[in-house]
């Protein structure tokens, strides 16, 4: 064989540019409105006698507002608690129990209060005495309490990859069946939709407590992206994490969760997608029968509250026990905008693959990772880059070269064979997407969610595929300026430093 | 790629829970229990049936199985080499040899243009070298078939191994030991393994001094000695055509010879246990726990026994015992329940594990502990038995839904020297578990007495002195040495 080179590869371009991929496949969707506003989608896949399912709520954290920040996270936790008649041997006997909790949680709520302010006389012994008072009706609920029945029987019925998951854009849920128990997953999904009860809300309430500890406050990651939000966000509702401020958590009220289910999780505010070994009509008659029941809900409240423009640059410095890492982010447009697409090519020329320019330029000359991403939202977010530095480099040394490379694709066109590329890699992907169940059920749900229409997802690939060099240098320019952008690093807290420094 | 919650932070996904008494069932329950589900028409795929099994002349085995949906074809590669069989100093071989095979190009291509041309088609090609196996993979569409065989033989079998790219992954290898302190997952994970395994190949942790010395030429002598085409199995799926990708193959690899070839033994676990009660300090404002012993292997006629016991103790999620306690019940943490590993050549581990607030956990630790013995101490009830086999077994076909999973389920089984009919009969071992074969296991496999605990967080802060579990140790995180 002849050594091949670079120069010969870049020669025959043209033999690549060929066909691209994905142009012969076409994404077979059924879908149906029910007459209640819930928006089914099927896609069959007979390769196996399995299915794969979402149920898509139009809420996550950009729908809340301080007090109740994280709340659409919470309420995925609770949709596993049961209903009248999933979770409980005597719904009616439980009632009361819950009311008494509830008074109970103000009264803890109100000598927390207390504690607080230095005013007040708080008492310690008092909180936590009423804790104990919650725990000990939370116990005597105890009797009427399935535990975790729905997801026990879905897992006894070969229920796989069992989950839920919130973001700022939406929640959901998942669950792949052998393909023989759809009525299973039609009545449990149907039935938590229509008559979610909020049990075990105190104890699940710590639950989430803990998550945030575990997930985002002990995690150089977590404590960095939450930095972020609320240093690049001043108003929007991206300021918070999909998780939620702490002493939110530790405060949440069981009427402000049913107040949030109300509003949001009902037919005209969901979406079903399933994927599978499965007959479309056999879905929509299932659909109909178990969720046509649920009566349509009130259109949820608008959000509004937009991110003030950013006037200057943001620097922000966090302190925790780990080596220093760094991100730098830029506000950009929401989904839909004419601007997405060529930031997504842009940061995959940037980060994508072996031969990308962060690739050749930073972790090739051994200085460091870095990554760059959009945000796919329904109101403007922000786009994202992420360093890890190498060996004994600096953040800062790192920052600066991945600056440089932002800064060059503002004044010098990217070459073709880079649109080239990174445009075949993504119709490669797309093809290796459509063989998994899971894969195409979340993306349509997804696409229909933020865009309302599913066949965005195909609409975008062909926006995406338009991209020129131009379109690249015009939004690079637009929106990679300095006063736009928000840097966030993290470094080890004073003590450690010290520490380090001695040891050497 | 915002943060995203999710419910349960792990994939494993099983789980069972004690049902109430039939008087007290829910009312949802008895009208799942009307649901008349078909029959679902399905069999453990076979070889010979579903999958074809060919011998090249040099030895090269191949699985096949054709699926032309979609216009992709898929290659993965095993080989018989890796880490767990060299000594400490050579540790760092293996994995720098995976590494750069590919990242470092070939005698005939360059790396720029190697990754360039692969970029360019859409393809992906990697390689790297585990713990007990090689693996190399190809992923182009149909169309790029004879390009893709060509690349990915060409990395097989004439890697280049420029220095260039040696001192790269040092770098790397080197950047990852510096930031192995930055999480407690990290530092638990390890300290456990380590203090299990001690110096066997499971437990050792990797260092720059083993790393710094390796030169060029011993990655050259490590990928000839092990890279042949009778130590090799690919597994093809996807759009190809039988006829016509064996005579690829055979251009591509067929001039490739055979070569003895001799691995050493593997060194054999120590089995003497290592119990006692070993902290970290490190600045965080949460408990991570681990704790746990040596258990069984593939070879352990127990294990479906052992796996069916641990899913109902803790390996089922939330809802089995210990979860629902800690997590559910006493609202203690988000992450809580326990593993065992019953699919390891020698002796896998039993752990459990979890995160908690500094003063709680004493008391985690304490709920957690009372369930090992209670399942030690009495029989399961008959619905935490039967929900825990039905998961197992209605869920077996998730193992087989792709050609990519099925193939590598049956490479896997001759990979692993396992009989080709196990696959077959799991249904029929889990079936086979009784509740006296779940409280046996229990107290034969689950030995208190002989537990490593780890736990990483401000000892101070503990409501309570952990003394009760076992002599305390505290290990102290010194900066690594990196030159």
């Amino acid at each position: 064989m002849k050594r091949i080179s670079l120069f010969l590869i870049l020669g025959l371009l043209a033999l690549f540019q060929l066909a691209p991929a994905s142009d012969e496949i076409t994404l077979d969707v059924k879908e149906k409105d029910l007459s209640n506003g819930m928006k089914i989608l099927v896609v069959e896949n007979h390769i196996a006698p399995v299915v794969s399912t979402i149920v898509r709520f139009k809420v996550g954290a950009a729908d809340e507002h301080t007090r109740i920040t994280g709340m659409s996270h919470f309420l995925e936790h609770m949709m596993f608690k049961g209903s009248k008649i999933i979770g409980t041997t005597n719904y009616e006997a439980e009632v009361p129990l819950m009311a008494k909790m509830d008074s109970l949680a103000e009264l803890l709520q109100a000598e927390r209060g207390k504690l607080r302010n230095p005013l007040l006389d708080g008492s310690q012994e008092r909180a936590d005495e009423i804790r104990q008072q919650i725990a000990d009706v939370q116990e005597e609920q105890g009797q009427y309490i399935v535990k975790d029945e729905l997801w026990e029987t879905y897992l006894k019925n070969g229920g796989s990859r069992l989950n839920a998951s919130t973001g700022t854009e939406g929640t959901q849920y998942y669950v792949s069946l052998p393909s023989n128990r759809l009525e299973l997953w039609a009545f449990l999904e149907s039935d938590r939709m229509g008559d979610l009860q909020l049990r075990e809300f105190y104890s699940e309430r710590d639950v989430i407590r803990e998550e945030r500890r575990q997930t985002t406050e002990n995690r150089p990651w977590g404590v960095m992206y939450e930095a972020m939000g609320a240093t690049a966000h001043w108003t929007s509702p991206y300021r918070w994490d999909a998780i939620g401020w702490g002493s939110d958590i530790e405060n949440y009220r069981r009427d402000h969760m049913a107040e949030h289910f109300r509003r949001y999780y009902h037919p005209s505010n969901a979406i079903a997608c399933v994927v599978g070994d499965v007959d479309p009509e056999e879905i929509f008659a299932l659909c109909e029968k178990y969720f046509g029941a649920i009566p349509a809900g009130p259109t949820p409240p608008p959000v509004f509250t937009d991110d003030s423009p950013q006037k200057g640059e943001r620097r922000v410095e966090v302190e925790f026990d780990a080596n220093p890492i760094a991100m730098i982010a830029w506000h950009m447009p929401q989904a839909g905008h004419p601007d997405v697409a060529p930031l997504d090519v842009l940061s995959d020329i940037l980060s994508r693959g072996r031969t990308s320019r962060f690739h050749k330029n930073l972790v090739e000359t051994k200085l460091g990772r870095a990554s760059g991403y959009i945000s796919y939202s329904r109101f403007p977010d922000l786009f994202t880059c992420r360093i890890t530095p190498m060996g004994d480099h600096s953040a800062e040394e790192v920052m600066e070269a991945a600056l440089a490379e932002i800064e060059k694709v503002k004044t010098e066109p990217v070459e073709q064979w880079e649109i080239d590329k990174v445009r075949n890699q993504s119709d490669a992907d797309f093809v290796r997407s459509l063989n998994s169940n899971n894969g195409i059920a979340y993306r349509l749900a997804n696409y229909q969610a933020i865009n309302g229409d599913w066949h965005y997802l195909l609409d975008y690939r062909t926006e995406y595929k338009n991209v020129t060099a131009e379109d690249i240098m015009r939004v690079a320019s637009k929106y990679f300026t300095k006063s736009n952008r928000t840097v966030v690093t993290l470094v080890p807290p004073p003590s450690k430093t010290e520490e380090l420094e001695a040891s050497l | 790629m915002k943060k995203v919650y999710s419910y349960i932070l792990l994939a494993l996904l099983l789980a069972v829970i004690s049902l109430p008494a039939a008087a007290q069932q829910s009312v949802g329950s008895k009208i799942i229990e009307k649901f008349d589900y078909p029959k679902l028409e399905w069999s453990v795929p076979e070889l010979g049936e579903d999958v074809q099994r060919e011998v090249l002349d040099n030895g090269i085995i191949l699985f096949m199985m054709e699926d032309h949906r979609l216009p992709i074809l898929g290659i993965s590669a095993l080989i018989r080499c890796g880490e767990a069989y060299v000594p400490i100093e050579q540790m760092a071989i293996p994995g720098i040899t995976g590494d750069v095979m590919r990242s470092g190009g070939t005698t005939n291509i360059d790396p720029d243009s190697l990754n360039t041309l692969l970029e360019l088609i859409g393809g992906r090609l990697e390689t790297s070298i585990g713990y007990e196996n090689g693996s190399a993979s190809l992923s182009v569409m149909s169309k790029d078939t004879d390009l893709g065989l060509r690349l990915m033989a060409d990395v097989l079998r004439n890697p280049a191994f420029p220095e260039d790219k040696i001192d790269l992954v040092k770098t790397q290898m080197k950047t990852n030991i510096k930031r192995r302190n930055d999480s407690p997952q990290r530092i638990l994970s390890r300290q456990f393994y380590n203090l299990i395994y001690g110096n066997h190949p499971d437990g050792r942790i990797m260092e720059w001094e083993y790393i710094a010395p390796i030169s060029r030429q011993e990655l050259v002598d490590y990928h000839k000695k092990h890279f042949v085409p009778n130590n090799i199995m690919l597994g093809i799926t996807g759009d190809f055509d039988p006829a016509e990708i064996k005579s690829l193959l055979n251009k591509y690899f067929g001039d490739w010879k055979k070569k003895d070839i001799n691995l050493p033994e593997i060194p054999k676990v120590d089995d003497t246990p290592k119990p006692g009660v070993y902290q970290v300090y490190k600045d965080v404002n949460q408990a991570s726990i681990r704790f746990g012993h040596l258990g069984v292997n593939r070879d352990n006629p127990d294990r479906f026994a052992v796996s069916v016991m641990n899913y109902i103790l803790g390996g089922g999620s939330f809802t089995s015992r210990m979860t629902s306690k800690v997590r559910s019940d006493e609202g203690l943490s988000y992450s809580v329940g326990t593993r065992y590993q019953t699919t390891t050549r020698d002796l896998g581990v039993w752990w459990a594990f979890c995160q908690t607030k500094l003063t709680t956990t004493y008391k985690a630790m304490r709920l957690m502990l009372d369930e090992v013995e209670r399942i030690r101490g009495g029989l399961v009830d008959d619905e935490e038995l039967e929900s825990a086999k039905d998961s197992y077994i209605n869920r077996y076909v998730f193992n087989f839904t792709t050609p990519g999973r099925i193939v590598n389920r049956l490479m896997e089984l001759e990979f692993e020297n396992r009989p080709p009919d196990q696959l077959k009969k799991y249904i029929d071992n889990i079936g086979k578990v009784t509740k006296e074969d779940v409280l046996r296991v229990a107290k034969k496999y689950l030995t208190p007495e002989n537990i490593t605990f780890v736990v990483v967080g401000d000892p101070a802060q503990f409501e309570k002195p952990l003394d009760e579990f076992g002599a305390v140790t505290n290990i102290e995180l010194k900066p690594p040495k990196l030159n």
